[in-house]
């Protein structure tokens, strides 16, 4: 999925976009952008600073600076939940913790390799079902018990959740299982960095109510959600981008790096500092 | 351009891409070429009896496909290239090798090699995995009798005295890698992490002496270049196991940091040790490659039972050198790394972490399938590292 944010200099957010990413990443990155800025009313001129984060960071020719999303996210986090100590993010391939204080990410755990403990295990999983994501969690609300299923690896989950269903267990008790690997998962891998509160949850898997109530009884706290769980990592970027620009502005120093167009990008360049 | 003509750091470069050329060359004319694993096939042995020692090394390159019928795919994917390459063909050069007990999985992989390659000459030398006095005993058995194997396969006696020749040749070339590490202290270093193992892999692919007339014509290269890494944001100090591939490294110095040291076999640890010249030359050895090899696949400690007592006198004891090399070369981070399935490398890195987060030195620990494709994931956490170090 791509995301972007277009925060004002006071940081206030004025315009937001979601889609999905496809094949094309590199030659596509400017019209996702020309988009943002159609909807925000505002030219590419108008935009002082481009961070790019995540995975396909490296794919936006145009931004002034790649930033990873380990610290944009702490950075958009920090942001609407000043007293965030523990932050846990779980998207569609990859879930991360995040150990932040004073509003710095100062340690971080990652799984990228796995697709257990991910948004992409229930992906996979709920056609096995028949489901379809947005459902599962308002489903899992209705469990009578909890289902061990394998949190170790997708494909043995799906293995599991076939005997289940031939035995004619309830779709809410299967649903709810799955929750439960997830968090088991992930809180497993967040516990390295020694979990305080308070706790935030982010990423798109934050939106299924099954998984924030799994996550919340294996933490032994509550967690928090923001309103827009996908956007924490693209704010922090745009607050980045914010901060860099002021700082810049400060010292009078110039604002870009380098000269930037957004345009159709016809070749690959590599990152050299 | 022949292959003797270049010099350098170019021919450090075209003997880290084709590694076996100079050994095939000496081949030709005669010498015997003898591949080893890990460093405790002793140097100076190989030397003395003018044997052309070549480093059993992998290639991240090259998909393993002949060696997961011999070895579970669930360890060391550097030790399975090796053999991967060797039941290939690609050390059929070698007139013999010597292998020893680096590890679990290197000790079963030198078994396996013999069986399966029937090599002229094969000498395990099974190396002890503790430091003391006894270790040390047994370990110069070890090398009496690797001594006495080579006689009968060369038919050519050894004397103490050219042992000790060798013994100064050797320390000869590793003073000479220290004046090379030496020109990593600057800010910015003269030569990069990733020159440095091509450097490193050359090194390990030619004689003692040419390797150290290669080292000469580097540090007069790299001393008089204008052309050298740029200055960045951080130094760090890259600890762990085998690299022999620019493409981790490569990755770390375009996040926006200069790898100014590291603590690996394929670089200070196999070099900077010096042995000490005794009246029988396999005291020093001994005591050097036994000793002052700091790998974690020997079990360290001050004495016995000290381990046992206090953790971070423990841990000093054990890791200090690191923190001298971190002030010497002006390091304001470490980078772990480790191979997947490296259980010893593993195991040493929580009481590493501690340490180091007792000292104060920042540092992250990835872990890597000795691959040259998957290393995007950790090309996030090494830059998100940099980032939160700021």
């Amino acid at each position: 999925m791509t995301k972007v944010v277009i925060v004002d200099g006071d940081g206030k957010t004025c315009s937001v976009l979601i889609g999905p990413t496809g094949a094309e990443h590199r030659r596509l990155a400017n019209k996702v952008m020309a988009d943002a800025l159609l909807r925000a009313d505002l030219t590419f001129d108008d935009v002082s600073y481009v961070v790019a984060t995540g995975y396909g960071r490296i794919n936006v020719p145009f931004a002034d600076r790649q930033i990873t999303e380990l610290t944009c996210h702490a950075k958009g986090i920090a942001s609407l939940f000043p007293a965030v100590r523990t932050a846990i993010d779980i998207g569609g391939q990859d879930a991360k913790g995040l150990k932040i204080r004073n509003g710095k990410l100062v340690d971080f755990v990652m799984n990228d390799r796995c697709a257990a403990g991910t948004g992409r295990f229930l992906d996979v999983l709920v056609g096995t079902l028949g489901l379809r994501i947005d459902e599962l969690g308002e489903i899992s609300l209705k469990a009578t018990q909890k289902l061990p299923i394998s949190n170790v690896c997708t494909v043995f989950a799906q293995m599991e959740i076939m005997s289940w269903l031939s035995q004619g267990t309830p779709l809410p008790d299967i649903v709810a299982g799955l929750h439960d690997a997830i968090a088991n998962r992930v809180v497993k891998m967040v516990k390295k960095l020694k979990i305080e509160p308070e706790i935030v949850f982010t990423g798109g898997v934050a939106k299924n109510i099954g998984v924030v109530q799994a996550l919340q009884e294996y933490l032994g706290f509550k967690v928090s959600v923001p309103a827009e769980p996908l956007l924490t990592g693209a704010l922090g970027a745009a607050l980045m981008g914010k901060e860099l620009t002021l700082k810049a502005i400060a010292e009078g120093k110039p604002i870009h790096e380098k000269e930037r167009r957004l345009a159709e990008s016809t070749f690959f360049h590599t990152e050299n500092h | 351009m022949t292959v003797k003509e270049k010099k350098g750091l170019a021919r450090a470069k075209e003997l880290y891409q084709d590694r076996s050329q100079r050994a095939k060359e000496l081949k030709a004319e005669g010498k015997k070429v003898m591949g080893y694993f890990c460093l405790y096939p002793v140097l100076e042995i190989f030397t003395a009896f003018d044997i052309v020692p070549f480093r059993i090394l992998g290639d991240m390159g090259e998909p393993i496909t002949k060696a997961d019928s011999c070895l579970p795919t669930i360890v060391c994917p550097f030790i399975r290239s090796a053999l991967d390459l060797g039941l290939k063909g690609k050390y059929d050069f070698f007139d013999g090798v010597v292998m020893c007990h680096s590890c679990e999985v290197g000790e079963k992989a030198a078994h396996i090699w013999r069986i399966y390659l029937d090599p002229a000459y094969y000498h395990f030398l099974d190396t002890p995995h503790t430091v003391h006095e006894p270790a040390q005993q047994q370990f110069k058995g070890q090398l009496e009798d690797y001594q006495k194997t080579l006689e009968a396969f060369t038919g050519k006696k050894l004397s103490a005295g050219r042992l000790q020749e060798a013994v100064a040749t050797c320390n000869q070339q590793r003073a000479l890698v220290r004046e090379l590490y030496d020109l990593r202290k600057s800010d910015p270093p003269l030569i990069s992490g990733t020159e440095i193992i091509e450097v490193m892999v050359a090194l390990m692919s030619i004689p003692v002496n040419e390797g150290s007339e290669l080292l000469r014509q580097i540090i007069g290269e790299v001393k008089a270049r204008t052309d050298g890494p740029k200055k960045k944001a951080h130094r760090l100090l890259l600890w762990g196991t085998v690299i022999d591939n620019t493409a981790l490294v490569e990755m770390i110095e375009n996040v926006g940091a200069n790898v100014v040291m590291d603590d690996t076999c394929v670089g200070s640890r196999a070099y900077f040790p010096l042995v000490e010249p005794t009246d029988n030359p396999l005291d020093g050895l001994s005591r050097r490659y036994l000793v002052d090899i700091k790998c974690p696949r020997t079990f360290h400690e001050a004495a016995y039972g000290d381990t046992k007592k206090d953790y971070m006198k423990d841990l000093e004891y054990r890791f200090g050198y690191l923190k001298d090399f971190a002030k010497e070369w002006n390091a304001d981070g470490v980078i772990l790394q480790s191979i997947r399935y490296c259980d010893i490398h593993g195991y040493d890195t929580p009481g590493l972490q501690d340490y180091l987060n007792h000292i104060g030195l920042p540092n992250i620990y990835i872990e890597h399938d000795y691959s040259e494709g998957a290393l995007a994931p950790l090309r996030t956490r090494v830059q998100g590292f940099l980032e939160l170090i700021g």
